[in-house]
């Protein structure tokens, strides 16, 4: 499945979890894409790998779980990079900068001893400093005009403090001097400038009174602000994907709507691609371009919205689709469970619970084939004709 | 009158706590540490109970007090502490009391000691504690405030006053300290116990007893007490060795069990004045001490299995 | 509820506790009858004949009603008379303050390390979980809560004390001793701190310093050991904890370099509730000085308490007793403060 507009492309990937009660194979070969400017909704039910998926696509799966094998590669610029090759310090500049995350509980997702302003800050001392040393070498201009005496001479250090920072940042003397007590105040002026740029980037995602928000702590504001503080961290670096790992599900109804809309604006604004993680077929329909069904650490389907919702292809799709409760109708659920991923079944793991199981599912594990344009399924069902 | 449904019933209701029990034993023997320290628990539990087995009382004097430590006549009334032989495995410690008979039988002296404790102040600490998480209002404020006293000296120094004091006004010092050692230890419990209370009253269960109309005794016995022993049972299984700990400080510090007693504190600390001589009589205070440690640790790292099995978070990986 | 609030409450809340403490004390000191407690005044009392001892009884005012005497007491400890011991000879509170000093100089040493090491331990323990470096740290930390400090204490003493030699037992070699005192009765010695490490240095004499140092070395040892097992276990789950935090996976995910993420993110999480149990170290460092001053007759208030308790004088201990108490709970006070402070959930409500 190659394509020329992902941004992302996991490859074959699987994951292993190991622990006391036996290895647990959460991710059996997933494939899937996300294009350029799209949003790819990823659903499964608990326990079908999603979340664990956009885990290691940043690489922060946490032990005991290991990537076993499989590629995640990232277009950019151009050229392409296996994220999965990378040490640990490379993939660090990765992370928030191309690819960012929100989470499911905002107000968890947030250290509770630092600010909004100093959390969101971080982003940026990370991923923009470049003009945050700008911006303070232009307010320091400005202040040297100004300034006579003793305090010209103070600007004129720490202007030449600054340059240095532009030229070679990881100079020693400048990570000594970031130490030192009174000396490390020259780094005021940059938190100045990163908090203007802060106010900014929360008032454009509708957050009230950012001036006095971006001083408050995380338990002082509520569900929906905190997550809109936690979208601005993703976004402040602008990156090419945002994985949102069902950033709605434990928000209020009304305040769910709202975070949707915001990150819908803020997607078509600024052309980022997001992997939206969720179990809400409702949200698929309202949200997503294209579809990926997750099952057992399978893929199962992958097609557009409307293709996935008037012709879904899969067993599991359909009993999913069909499950969904509606007024005047009997409750439907599928029978079964999912299977214990420490011992999975051979063939399709689906088999159990599938009502159109055949003899060849119950040992050979089907193929994700593209049965018509930008649609695959990985079933049986549909092998025959090829 | 049980009849047989009544059985029935109750072996049904048996069930779930069985399973819970099974489950928890498996646990406990998965990791090296908490089968270490069961190992180490059930040593000194063989040496306390049969302890007449194994250090019997070969003097030919008789006993008043069976923990007194009984001399070897033959050695004489020497001060200088015997070398470890054939005839006294762990040495003599000062008037040739012999060490083996006094660490085997210390080790079941410090689980009488232990129980002796631990029953009282666990029956001080529920019966005050549920009282006062029950009721609450000014019984509660003024219990509390017995509490804030005690807990308000760190732990065995008000030990010591007591000892001192009661010691002053004729009580043999072994009475006072264990004394001593309930007075420090019930407020704990209570704390403990009344945290517990709180916490289940307010559960739904016990509204509907109440709306049922069951009477205070029978909701703090058949609901609230159930619920809120897991976290008793794990501080207590903690406590028991630091008890032992603390009495056998008492005794280091003279404060505690009488000359020639069978406490390793004791032990100890009638060893101290040989351990100016440098190691030249090391089996005096060497022994007693690994008696402690292998108690100690014993307790100590069943303690924290126990908490890692029962806490509810790491369970059902 | 603000911060200031909370402080004033808990201040408040000193008093009854104070109060409660003494009434306490008071009560035990009733258990022991009047001619016994009359012999806390005396130095001999073993010479008078009974009916003088009457006539003493009542002239301390211990025949009186039990509120008269509990007032007459209150009374003599606000004018800083805190008893006789009949023990040592001397008026209690400047006994008390005399040794104060030479258990400072233990506590000034011991503190700083075992703060500084048992948080150190404990969240590069919980940073490292289950490799090499976690597994020593923990055995290390069940020995130390496992060993009685007095017999790691005695074992060091015969060892190093009795039969290596290399220090004698008490606050300075004997030869050093005597001249200190010479050098103190003839006024070539302002004691300035009564801590020896600081006044040698201000006397120039570097050798006392030396000494002073050699010989608070094994009881800081003991106390250390035993102190720093229990905060390394408490940092170590406390950090582990505050890594399972999702917050820790979100700063991952912003692009923080690890350091960043444990140092700057986890650790200022973990050390909230370690704050709360260091006033229980306190405590436990209170206890264990006594058995330390005592194994190694280092001449501090523990030691002095120990012997005390040994033979029955009840002034001397109530007094240890009471001043453990008041240093206790001011440390708790200053502990929940702490914790309030740090904690922003707490401190903004």
């Amino acid at each position: 499945m190659e394509d020329q507009q992902s941004v992302v492309q996991i490859k074959d990937l699987y994951l292993n979890f190991y622990t006391y009660d036996g290895v647990v194979r959460a991710l059996d070969g997933i494939t899937l894409n996300v294009r350029k400017g799209e949003i790819l909704g990823l659903v499964g039910e608990t326990g079908s790998g999603k979340s664990v998926t956009s885990l290691a696509v940043l690489s922060i799966v946490i032990p005991p779980g290991r990537i076993e094998k499989g590629q995640i590669e990232i277009s950019l610029k151009g050229k392409t990079y296996d994220l999965l090759s990378l040490n640990d310090a490379t993939m660090a500049r990765v992370r928030g900068r191309y690819i960012s995350m929100i989470f499911q509980e905002p107000r968890a997702a947030l250290n509770p001893v630092y600010t909004i302003g100093d959390q969101i800050a971080e982003v940026f001392f990370h991923h923009r400093k470049a003009e945050l040393v700008e911006s303070a070498i232009a307010q320091l201009k400005k202040d040297l005009e100004k300034a006579s005496g003793l305090k010209r001479a103070i600007y004129r250090r720490e202007l030449s403090i600054y340059h240095r920072m532009q030229n070679n940042p990881k100079s020693l003397i400048l990570r000594i001097s970031s130490k030192i007590p009174l000396v490390k105040r020259f780094q005021n002026r940059m938190k100045n400038a990163a908090r203007k740029y802060i106010v900014d980037m929360l008032k454009s995602l509708n957050i009230p009174d950012p001036g006095r928000v971006i001083d408050m702590y995380p338990h002082e504001l509520s569900g929906g602000m905190a997550q809109r503080a936690v979208i601005a961290m993703a976004l402040c670096a602008n990156p090419l994907m945002l994985i949102a790992d069902e950033p709605t599900t434990n928000l209020d109804v009304t305040v769910q709507a709202q975070i949707l809309l915001l990150i819908k604006d803020l997607q078509r604004r600024l052309h980022t691609s997001i992997l939206y993680v969720t179990h809400d077929l409702g949200v698929i329909a309202e949200t997503c371009d294209r579809v990926a069904v997750l099952y057992a650490g399978n893929v199962a389907e992958i097609a557009n919205v409307m293709d996935l919702f008037k012709k879904p292809s899969h067993p599991y799709t359909q009993a999913l689709l069909e499950s969904i409760p509606r007024p005047g109708q009997k409750f439907v659920s599928i029978r079964g469970t999912v299977p214990s991923l420490v011992d999975p079944p051979k063939g399709c793991r689906f088999y159990d619970r599938c009502d159109y199981a055949m003899d060849r599912c119950v040992h050979e594990e089907p193929e994700l084939i593209e049965i018509e344009k930008d649609h695959f399924v990985s079933c049986h069902l549909h092998y025959g004709g090829k | 009158m049980t009849s047989a449904k009544q059985t029935g019933n109750f072996r049904k209701r048996i069930q779930p706590t069985i399973k819970e029990a099974r489950f928890m034993l498996s646990r406990l023997f998965k990791s090296p540490l908490s089968v270490a320290g069961l190992v180490l628990i059930s040593y000194n539990i063989i040496l306390a109970v049969f302890a007449p087995v194994i250090a019997p009382n070969t003097s030919g004097v008789r006993q008043y007090d069976q923990y007194m430590i009984p001399r070897d006549q033959s050695l004489g009334f020497w001060i200088q502490p015997s070398p470890p032989t054939s005839g006294h495995i762990l040495g003599t410690t000062s008037m040739q009391v012999d060490l083996f008979y006094g660490c085997v039988w210390g080790t079941r002296f410090a689980f009488q000691l232990g129980l002796e404790v631990i029953v009282s102040t666990l029956t001080i600490g529920l019966i005050l504690g549920m009282i006062s998480g029950y009721y609450g209002g000014f019984i509660d404020e003024v219990i509390m405030r017995f509490t804030d006293i005690i807990l308000a000296f760190p732990g065995l120094i008000l030990a010591m006053v007591f000892v001192a004091v009661l010691g002053k006004a004729g009580w043999s010092t072994l009475q006072a300290a264990i004394f001593s050692i309930i007075l420090i230890g019930w407020p704990g419990y209570t704390r403990l116990i009344r945290g517990e209370v709180l916490r289940v009253r307010g559960e739904d269960y016990v509204e509907a007893a109440r709306a049922a109309g069951a009477s205070d005794l029978r909701i703090m016995a058949r609901h609230i007490l159930p619920n809120s022993i897991y976290s008793v049972i794990i501080v207590a299984s903690l406590d028991f060795g630091s008890i032992v700990l603390t009495a056998a400080a008492l005794s280091f510090l003279g404060l505690g069990s009488p000359p020639g007693y069978a406490d390793w504190g004791r032990l100890i600390f009638d060893g101290v004045p040989f351990s100016g001589s440098g190691l030249t009589y090391w089996w005096t205070f060497v022994y007693p001490g690994i008696f402690i440690v292998l108690f100690t640790l014993g307790w100590n790292l069943l303690g924290d299995a126990l908490r890692d099995v029962l806490d509810p978070l790491s369970r059902r990986k | 509820m603000g911060l200031r609030e909370y402080i004033i409450r808990r201040l408040l809340l000193l008093i009854p506790i104070m109060f409660g403490v003494v009434i306490l004390i008071f009560a035990v000191l009733q258990f022991v009858d009047p001619i016994q407690r009359v012999t806390l005044y005396l130095r001999n009392p073993r010479q008078f004949a009974p009916e003088v001892i009457n006539r003493y009884i009542h002239i301390y005012g211990l025949d009186q009603p039990v509120w008269v005497q509990f007032y007459n007491w209150l009374v003599s400890i606000f004018e800083g008379n805190f008893g006789f011991s009949a023990y040592y000879k001397e008026m209690v509170l400047p006994g008390l303050l005399a040794r104060v000093p030479a258990t400072l100089e233990i506590v000034i040493f011991a503190a700083p390390l075992i703060i500084l090491v048992g948080i150190w331990l404990g969240v590069e323990s919980a940073v490292r979980k289950d490799k090499a470096f976690d597994q020593v740290t923990r055995i290390f930390s069940i020995l130390g809560t496992s060993l009685p400090s007095f017999f790691f204490g005695v074992i060091l003493s015969a060892i190093f004390i009795a039969q290596l030699k290399w220090v004698s037992a008490g606050r300075l070699t004997p030869t050093l001793s005597t001249e200190l005192s010479l050098l103190k009765s003839s006024h070539h010695w302002t004691t300035y701190t009564g801590l020896l490490t600081v006044d040698s240095l201000l006397h120039l004499r570097l050798d006392i310093f030396v000494d002073a140092l050699k010989h608070l070395a094994l009881p800081v040892l003991v106390l250390v050991f035993i102190q720093t097992a229990v905060l390394v276990r408490v940092t170590r789950s406390s950090m582990l904890e505050a890594l399972s935090k999702t917050y820790i996976t979100a700063a991952k995910a912003k692009g923080l370099t690890n350091n960043e993420v444990i140092y700057k993110h986890a650790r200022r999480n973990a050390l909230i509730p370690v704050v709360t149990i260091s006033g229980l170290l306190v405590g436990g460092m209170m206890t264990g000085l006594i058995i330390t001053e005592t194994v190694f007759l280092f001449p501090g208030i523990g030691q002095w308490a120990a012997t005390a308790a040994q033979n029955f004088d009840v002034s001397v201990v109530v007094v240890y007793a009471m001043f453990s108490a008041a240093v206790f709970v001011l440390a708790n006070l200053i502990v929940d403060v702490l914790y309030a402070y740090i904690d922003p959930r707490i401190r903004l409500g």
